[in-house]
């Protein structure tokens, strides 16, 4: 007995019948597989039939069988893919064992379920071993023939008395525990162990066989299985038992046993005599003992083994459902955070005062990356090793216990990289190394070279307003990305944009970007990423609006045409430093596309004067310059609960360099403080509610030295100051913007309501040409409003303090 | 001192009865005495209160085109006459008032007009006959200090034309007088930002004209005024002591009308902002990213680290 008592399995995996129809109470057993567990991540663009990039400019509406997301640049990216990273990970329990059928027989064993080495602790080869028993069970269900037992009805038969050749159908099943002289129900631990159901047909030997699983299980001092006749020809089957307990123990160990030889089922010849029993227990022993010296400590926390330990100190003796609630309680522990692999598999020591608990943990034996084509077969990738390697956690490396946390943390962070179609991190029990992980990721690669010719035709109004054939514009966008040059995530992007192709002069934007990341090289952990870029882009100046009351300003349009390079140093996902170089030529025209010198303004007599505000430096209409710009952005916002929370700061600064139309030497600079301050402490969970949130905002905007207008900070807009137009308050050289909001969480979004004020701070006739003035702003003002979040839309109704007249306005995003 | 290319012979000064000339001959040797052989009086005021016919009813010429319903031409006209070696320029301007506003456009022009001249006293025009003073007279006053700085009003004086009038509901024209010029000083030291601690200083005359042909006249043939003064040599004679007063005159030159060049201002200073902007905000900044990172909070999986000193195998009562 004390043999027996060194050990105990508690992985039954004999198995006859599925549990799948138990749901509470396969819990427990299905928590204790060894999962082989699939993040298999579908990244949005995996989609075989548009391999697309996805940094595009805009489709155009009628451009159908394009994917939405293709339109939109990176931060849906970011949506999708938290929405699949949530969604697409597969735990896959693929091979099943222990408990049985729990996904369908798994591997192609017959070795009938490890019932018969009992104790045997090598569950790995169980894990490909699955009962065929069960297997046979699954596949003809309820439907299956039975014979009646032929017997006298309410006769107690013993098991052996059983006709072998019979298919017995068993209505009702009972447990009958002789140390408390009770029936024991469906809610007892121990009746997890049994794999018999009621309604189920089985014969003879498989009744054996479970019987012989029971009592070699090591739970049990002693097991019978009784059969009773009912009239209808079924049996009625109680398995009487008393369960196994050990001497008390005030002490709790528990070690990793993972990547060692699993201690082996006691044979113990029955012909021994005493003296050489003693003797064979004593080496078992000493043994023991050099096993768990060679173990490895375990993850398991103090506080955890505290438990443990009371648990222990509550009862007497350590009885087999004492130990089947530590187990659960330590694989609770293990599974809450994130050891998907983690798994009991022997309590030791037992019968001496400690009891040792042994656990593999699902040590990482090898982490394989592997690139596959289109069709699953292995390839060998474009893409260095190196630059999937920097994405990984460390906790994934060789060395370390496999947690399917960082494993989504790898997916999440590869993905980020863009450069894959399908990403899979695949942790396999490792077959040379038992109680091993090895963690294989398979990418698929996108394609490098991708090019898109997107059109639209617009139709203008001809002569008399009636459109006609040559009034058809052909526009559109055409496009190019070469990524993932060297396999180092160098690409090349650029696209052309007009309105008309026959006219492109007219309206042409085009942008040329070479990004190069790991500037520092790609084992370098300082991630700097070197971008240079030509661009061009022509907007609307919110300098040249006019105040409240004030008819049409003639609008002046902005065109920059330049070339940039900057450097990019990423601190944390959202925390950066950018730094580089600008050189551009500004051309300021009028409506009619004309280069503009100067503002326009309608003159009280409806006549329109061009001696407005000047719009550039040089006073020609054309500007070049160039100069240094930075940018530092610090921001720890996490969401808790669909809620953000934390702090942004983001400093800007543009330095003239005296270079350029009458030498601009400047400094602009622009520093934004936002705090999302949570008023009540809510735990962090899955479905919890969020926080209600204050967010508090100031922005400051200033220039010392040659301003032109084009530069100057306007206030009002949807990012400046809500419920007045672009500019509609002031254009001025030193702004002072605040605000503030708050948002109270309802149902799944939130309602927020908020006041903002801006200011120029008297400084609008510090602008050339005092353009406020010159159109009528007040150059300050004030706006207070409320407003409710639908998905990505914010509606809201702002009312504009200036005038105190209010409207509703839909926006996209955050005003923050 | 600018001498007019089209400096004439005061001939207008004959016009007025002998007693009028004796006392400006008088004045203008006065001035002469204190070496001023040059004055230039600048004309400001609404539109239509009576500008340029106080201006012809000083020079004693029709130099002004006036006509009662029209309003005088869009741009600034300058009238010199010269008298025994003094010369007299006198500036008039179109109102600057339109629509209910002040009317930047006609401001833009007088000042460039202006463009390096002295003026050495401002006239500032309104009606004795309105009741009332409003907003937009602040905002007269205001543009006019803005264009022309504070310290044009040292020698500012405030002219009230129409004074012929009878007073209404029984006050009598000195209460009238003094109720309507103390509301409009109210007016001008307002939009002129002068406080009054300041009042000593800007001692703003008020000087009652009265243009009408139908206007009274004393014993010798000199237009008065209801208070019985003879108006014209009244009015030199303020001009004189404005001129007197130890202030100096108001060279109009670039600086003044475009003000200083805000984007020249600080520009020596910028090497010292960028400095500070790198220490005392991208350090900081940089400081708070590096906490940051040092604090934030980790899923637990991160923190069970293999070496961590929670890892004790061992654990007993």
């Amino acid at each position: 007995m004390a043999a027996t008592g060194h050990f105990l399995n508690l992985n039954r995996a004999s198995s006859l019948t599925s549990r799948r129809n138990n749901p509470p109470r396969s819990r427990s057993t299905t928590r204790l597989l060894p999962p082989t567990v699939k993040c298999n991540l579908s990244s949005p663009h995996n989609n075989p039939r548009n391999h697309k990039p996805l940094n595009k400019k805009s489709t155009p509406p009628n451009d159908h069988d394009k994917p939405l997301n293709k339109s939109n640049p990176l931060p849906p990216l970011a949506k999708t893919l938290a929405l699949s990273a949530a969604t697409a990970l597969l735990f896959n329990l693929a091979s099943s064992f222990n408990g049985g059928g729990f996904s369908g027989g798994g591997g192609g064993g017959g070795a009938g379920g490890g019932g018969g080495s009992g104790g045997g602790g090598n569950f790995w080869s169980r894990l490909f071993s699955s009962p065929a028993i069960a297997k046979d069970d699954e596949n003809d269900e309820e439907s299956e023939d039975w014979d009646p037992h032929g017997l006298q009805a309410n006769a107690t038969i013993r098991l052996g008395k059983l006709d072998a050749f019979k298919r017995y159908r068993v209505s009702d099943l009972s447990f009958y525990d002789r140390s408390q002289r009770a029936v024991v129900g469906a809610e007892d631990s121990f009746f997890e162990m049994v794999s018999l159901r009621p309604g189920g047909v089985y014969t003879k030997s498989q009744l054996q066989k479970e019987l012989e699983a029971l009592s070699t299980c090591g739970m049990f001092e002693k097991v019978d299985l009784e059969a009773k006749t009912n009239p209808d020809g079924t049996i009625g089957i109680t398995i009487s038992f008393s369960e196994s307990k050990w001497q008390s123990a005030n002490s709790f160990k528990c070690i990793n046993v993972g990547l060692m030889p699993q201690s082996k089922p006691i044979e113990m010849s029955p012909n021994m005599t005493e003296r050489e029993q003693m003797e064979y227990t004593r080496s078992l022993e000493r043994e023991y003992n050099r096993r768990v010296d060679a173990s490895r400590p375990c993850l398991l926390p103090r506080g955890v083994k505290e438990e443990v330990l009371r648990m222990l100190g509550e009862q007497n003796s350590v009885s087999a459902r004492l130990l089947q609630r530590i187990r659960d309680h330590v694989q609770k522990w293990y599974h809450d955070q994130g050891y998907a692999c983690a798994q009991v598999v022997n309590f030791g020591n037992l019968n001496t005062k400690e009891v040792v608990c042994e656990v593999v943990e699902g040590d990482i034996t090898q982490m394989v990356i592997q690139f596959q084509d289109k069709l699953g077969n292995l390839v060998e990738g474009n893409t260095r090793l190196e630059v999937v390697e920097r994405e990984l956690p460390k906790q994934l490396q060789e060395g370390n216990v496999f947690n399917i946390e960082a494993g989504k943390q790898a997916l999440r962070n590869i993905n980020s990289l863009a450069l894959f179609s399908n990403i899979e991190v695949n942790p396999r029990p490792d077959e040379n190394n038992e109680g091993g992980i090895i963690v294989e990721i398979k990418l698929k690669e996108l394609e490098q070279k991708s090019a898109e010719v997107s059109t639209e035709w617009s139709i203008v109004p001809g002569r008399g307003g009636r459109p006609t054939l040559a009034s058809i514009q052909p526009g559109g966008t055409v496009s190019f990305e070469h990524r993932n040059l060297n396999g180092l995530n160098r690409s090349i992007l650029g696209s052309v944009t007009t309105s008309n192709f026959l006219n492109p002069q007219d309206d042409l934007s085009f942008k040329l970007e070479y990004v190069h990341p790991y500037l520092d090289g790609v084992t370098d952990p300082r991630n700097r990423t070197f971008r240079t870029s030509c661009f061009n882009s022509r907007k609307l100046s919110p300098v040249f609006t006019g105040g409240p009351g004030v008819d049409e300003v003639p609008p002046i349009w902005v065109d920059r045409a330049g070339v940039k390079a900057t450097i990019t140093e990423n601190f944390t996902r959202q925390s950066k430093f950018t730094y580089g170089l600008v050189m551009e030529e500004i051309t300021t025209r009028d409506e009619s596309s004309h280069i503009a010198p100067a503002g326009q303004r309608v003159l009280p007599s409806g006549g329109i004067s061009a001696d407005g505000p000047p719009t550039t430096l040089s006073g020609t209409g054309i500007d070049r310059m160039a100069f240094a710009q930075a940018n530092i952005t610090r921001d720890n916002t996490r969401f808790v609960n669909g809620a953000i929370i934390g702090e942004r700061n983001v400093f800007q600064l543009d330095q003239g360099l005296g270079i350029g139309s009458k030498f601009p030497f400047f400094n602009r600079h622009q520093l934004t403080l936002t705090r999302f301050i949570p008023l009540k402490q809510v735990e962090e969970a899955a479905g919890k509610p969020p926080p209600p949130v204050l967010v508090l905002h100031g922005h400051y905007g200033g220039c010392v030295g040659d301003l032109p207008s084009y530069d100057a900070f306007t206030l009002g807009g949807p990012y400046s100051v809500r419920g007045y137009n672009m500019g509609e308050i002031g254009a001025a050289r030193n702004i002072l913007e605040l605000a503030a909001e708050l948002r109270i969480p309802v149902r799944n979004t939130h309602v927020y309501a908020f006041a903002e004020h801006g200011n120029d701070l008297g400084s609008s006739k510090d602008v050339k040409g005092n353009p406020t003035a010159v159109y009528r702003r007040m150059g300050h003002g004030s706006s207070y409003g409320a407003g409710v979040k639908l998905g990505l839309v914010r509606a809201e109704y702002a009312v504009d303090h200036n005038n105190g007249t209010g409207a509703i306005f839909f926006r996209f995003g955050e005003r923050f | 001192m600018m001498a007019s290319p089209i400096s004439r012979e005061w001939t207008g000064i004959q016009q007025f009865p002998p007693a009028t000339q004796t006392k400006m001959l008088e004045l203008l040797g006065k001035l002469k005495q204190e070496n001023v052989n040059s004055l230039t009086i600048l004309v400001m005021g609404k539109g239509g209160v009576g500008k340029s016919s106080t201006v012809n009813s000083i020079i004693g010429e029709r130099v002004m085109a006036v006509s009662a319903f029209q309003s005088e031409g869009p741009r600034p006209m300058i009238v010199s006459r010269s008298r025994a070696g003094f010369t007299l320029n006198i500036i008039d301007t179109p109102g600057i008032v339109e629509g209910g506003y002040v009317n930047d456009q006609a401001l833009e022009l007088i000042k460039r007009f202006l463009l390096n001249k002295t003026i050495d006293v401002l006239l500032y025009v309104d009606r004795l006959d309105a009741y009332r003073v409003d907003n937009l007279d602040k905002q007269v006053v205001r543009a006019i200090t803005d264009s022309f700085g504070k310290e044009i009003w040292r020698r500012g004086m405030v002219v009230l034309t129409h004074a012929q009038l009878s007073p209404p509901d029984g006050l009598s024209y000195e209460d009238f007088f003094s109720r309507r010029s103390e509301a409009l000083l109210k007016v001008v030291r307002g939009g002129a930002r002068i406080a009054n601690r300041e009042m000593e200083d800007y001692s703003l005359p008020v000087v009652l004209v009265e243009n009408s042909g139908r206007c009274n006249k004393n014993d010798c043939d000199e237009k008065i005024v209801p208070n019985g003064t003879a108006w014209i040599p009244n009015l030199v004679k303020t001009v004189a002591d404005v001129v007197a007063n130890g202030s100096k005159g108001i060279l109009v030159d670039k600086k003044l009308i475009e003000g200083p060049n805000p984007n020249q201002r600080g520009k020596l200073l910028i090497p010292i902002i960028l400095a500070i902007q790198y220490f005392l905000i991208i350090k900081p900044i940089k400081g708070w990213i590096n906490h940051d990172v040092e604090n934030e909070r980790k899923p637990a999986w991160e923190l069970w680290d293999v070496d961590s000193a929670g890892r004790d195998g061992h654990l007993s009562n």
